[in-house]
């Protein structure tokens, strides 16, 4: 896998295989874990109907819904189905499962996609702060903050915030994306999305800015910065015009493995304050068997986490021939710390 | 880079320049850290003598009461003693932590050194199924895993969180096993007749120990943060087991009457249980990266 043996196109195919393969085990895997377990699908489907039908019924209403048949034949008439665009309806909306999931995925893309810019900007800024200060009181108090921050369950932090700001101060809403009948009236969704932004982005901060102050404290204490000091640049020239530079491919690609840990891991946000996005859907979704909606959000989320270590694997490599796919592998060990 | 040397404080490297006479900085051994976790361990262990009250009593004459004379963190909205709920679920808790951290290092460890051990393709096999299952959201395989195993008890959660948490560590062992595979004492054992078992134990366990000591130290940590966090979400523990999570899973209702303490007080024990095992994690992260340099 050394990319400047391979040409260009045999490089990106040999990737595209790989994601295609990957793509394929990661369905294969999800469907048969997810029909393993006992949880009866009628009941997302049927509700608490579902008590009060009768064997005979529930077979049938299973025939119907084609849950009769073995796994393998199941796996093959879904893949048939998806293959043509049809991913099957959601047994609770009981609409195409496209379609629910297109009204929410925006919420989700809202809230991931602001906070990860947030995240970005902000972990640089700090990151740079504490390295310029290095050793500081404002270096150490931002250290011992974070590492406080970055320890608190995010399920507690959101518990407290909606303590503070919706029922002692009553200033911000607890639930929801917006007001009922105000779905388009810009400040009030803003005024929602204040709480759960705010949450996403404090879990996630602290943790990237700590790797790029460490990214960027090796940095300085590389011998051509000694060079640089010689040569009468500035401080603020070094950093900015040399170590900065250099540091930049390593987190860029770091960053691109993390969009979609921290765009797609709002489920526990998105819970706490009903937010409508598909984070609260794939719960539903998980925990009542509702399938066919199981299967397309895991693959999305699937195939988004497989193509951004992919991005970042290729924008590694392709910086810096000299980094191989196996050490790039573990630059992204450090993205699972944060799934655990 | 590893993940070691990318979360290293500079200092504890080694250093080239000007710097590195003055910056040399022996990591300070987090004695605040341990002595709090250690009482709270032992207040934990000895709830029974600490907290007077029956911590499943319901008493429902008192049911919400604020933190006073007769109840020292209050009541819950089910008229539990919040102080003999905090010492006794925190058993719960930190058992969670453990069971489940024993069960994914044990995965790990034969996993991963299977991996290093193994040939290139069937390495890159494992390998990539760990990556594939790592896609499938935490949270998800949680929910699944949970389904498959039933009511949840202190034993499936940590079944559950267990199974589902071993992957990094797995990652870590497999490269460190990579580089001393080839290594003559491990090539010796092995012509000697050393199984699989006796040069894990003998040979890469010694050698991979303090590499994810820290990872292990980090996993109790997360283990109990996940099961706090699924008790809360109505798919971990019921309430009637008491532990730090399932006591915040009626926080809504504790909202809802501005019931602070019942939120804030289990909640506090969380967060300073989690600092200190972090604190106690880095300092052993470093340890670790000190013990390379010397080399």
């Amino acid at each position: 896998m050394v990319a400047y043996k391979k040409s260009k196109l045999a490089y990106f195919s040999g990737k595209l295989l790989i994601f295609l393969i990957s793509i394929v085990v990661l369905s294969m895997a999800v469907f048969a874990i997810s029909r393993l377990t006992p949880t009866d699908p009628l009941q997302s489907y049927y509700g608490e109907r579902t008590e009060k039908m009768s064997v005979e019924e529930k077979e049938w209403a299973r025939e119907k819904l084609g849950l009769n048949d073995s796994i393998p034949v199941q796996y093959v008439r879904w893949v048939k189905g998806a293959l043509q665009g049809d991913f099957g309806i959601s047994y609770k909306y009981k609409q195409d499962v496209l379609v629910v999931i297109s009204k929410r995925i925006g919420n989700t893309l809202i809230l991931g996609g602001i906070g990860f810019v947030l995240i970005f900007a902000g972990s640089l800024l700090l990151g740079i702060l504490c390295t310029w200060y290095e050793d500081s009181w404002l270096d150490k108090i931002l250290c011992k903050v974070g590492t406080i921050i970055s320890c608190i369950p995010e399920f507690w932090l959101s518990l407290v915030l909606i303590l503070v700001f919706c029922v002692m101060l009553k200033w911000l809403p607890s639930s929801g994306a917006y007001s009922v009948g105000k779905e388009n009236d810009l400040k009030d969704r803003v005024i929602h999305l204040i709480l759960p932004m705010v949450i996403v982005v404090i879990e996630h901060l602290w943790y990237y800015a700590y790797m790029i102050r460490n990214l960027i404290l090796e940095e300085v204490r590389a011998d051509y910065v000694l060079l640089c000091k010689g040569k009468g640049l500035s401080r603020r020239q070094i950093l900015f015009g040399h170590c900065l530079r250099n540091v930049m491919p390593m987190y860029i690609s770091l960053m691109a493995i993390s969009i979609p840990h921290i765009i797609g891991g709002t489920y526990i946000v998105e819970t706490v304050f009903s937010y409508p996005g598909i984070g609260t859907l794939s719960y539903e979704s998980a925990r009542y068997a509702d399938y066919n909606m199981l299967m397309v959000l895991c693959m999305l989320t699937g195939v988004a986490v497989i193509f951004f270590n992919m991005i970042g694997q290729i924008i590694n490599e392709q910086i810096d021939p000299r980094v191989k796919a196996s050490e790039v592998m573990e630059t992204s060990e450090i993205m699972e710390q944060e799934k655990a | 880079m590893t993940e070691q040397e990318l979360f290293a404080p500079a200092a504890s490297r080694p250093e080239t320049g000007a710097a590195a006479e003055t910056k040399v900085r022996r990591e300070k051994r987090p004695v605040w850290s341990m002595a709090v976790l250690g009482l709270m361990v032992l207040g934990c262990v000895l709830a029974d003598v600490i907290a007077a009250k029956d911590p499943a009593f319901m008493d429902l004459m008192n049911y919400t009461r604020a933190p006073g004379r007769e109840f020292w963190f209050g009541t819950d909205t089910l008229g539990r003693d919040l102080f003999a709920c905090i010492w006794h679920g925190g058993r719960v808790s930190l058992s969670i932590g453990f069971l489940a951290t024993l069960l994914s290092t044990l995965i790990a460890v034969v996993y991963g050194s299977l991996s290093g051990i193994a040939s290139e393709w069937m390495d890159t096999l494992l390998m990539r199924l760990t990556e594939i299952l790592l896609s499938v959201p935490g949270l998800l395989l949680t929910i699944f895993m949970q389904a498959i195993l039933g009511p949840a008890s202190v034993w499936t959660l940590s079944v559950v969180i267990g199974v589902t948490g071993w992957f990094s560590v797995a990652k870590v062992i497999r490269t460190e096993v990579r580089q001393i595979r080839k290594s003559e004492y491990v090539v010796a054992s092995r012509c000697m007749g050393g199984g699989f078992f006796h040069i894990l134990w003998r040979h890469l366990v010694p050698n991979f120990f303090s590499a994810i000591m820290f990872m292990v130290v980090m996993n109790v940590r997360s283990a109990i943060v996940a099961e706090s966090t699924l008790s809360f979400m109505g798919i971990g523990l019921p309430l009637e087991v008491i532990s730090w999570g399932s006591l915040l899973s009626n926080a809504e209702r504790a909202l809802m009457t501005r019931a602070w303490w019942i939120i804030l007080i289990p909640g506090l024990f969380l967060v300073v249980m989690l600092v200190c095992l972090t604190n106690i994690g880095n300092w052993l992260r470093m340890r670790a990266n000190r013990r390379e340099r010397l080399i």
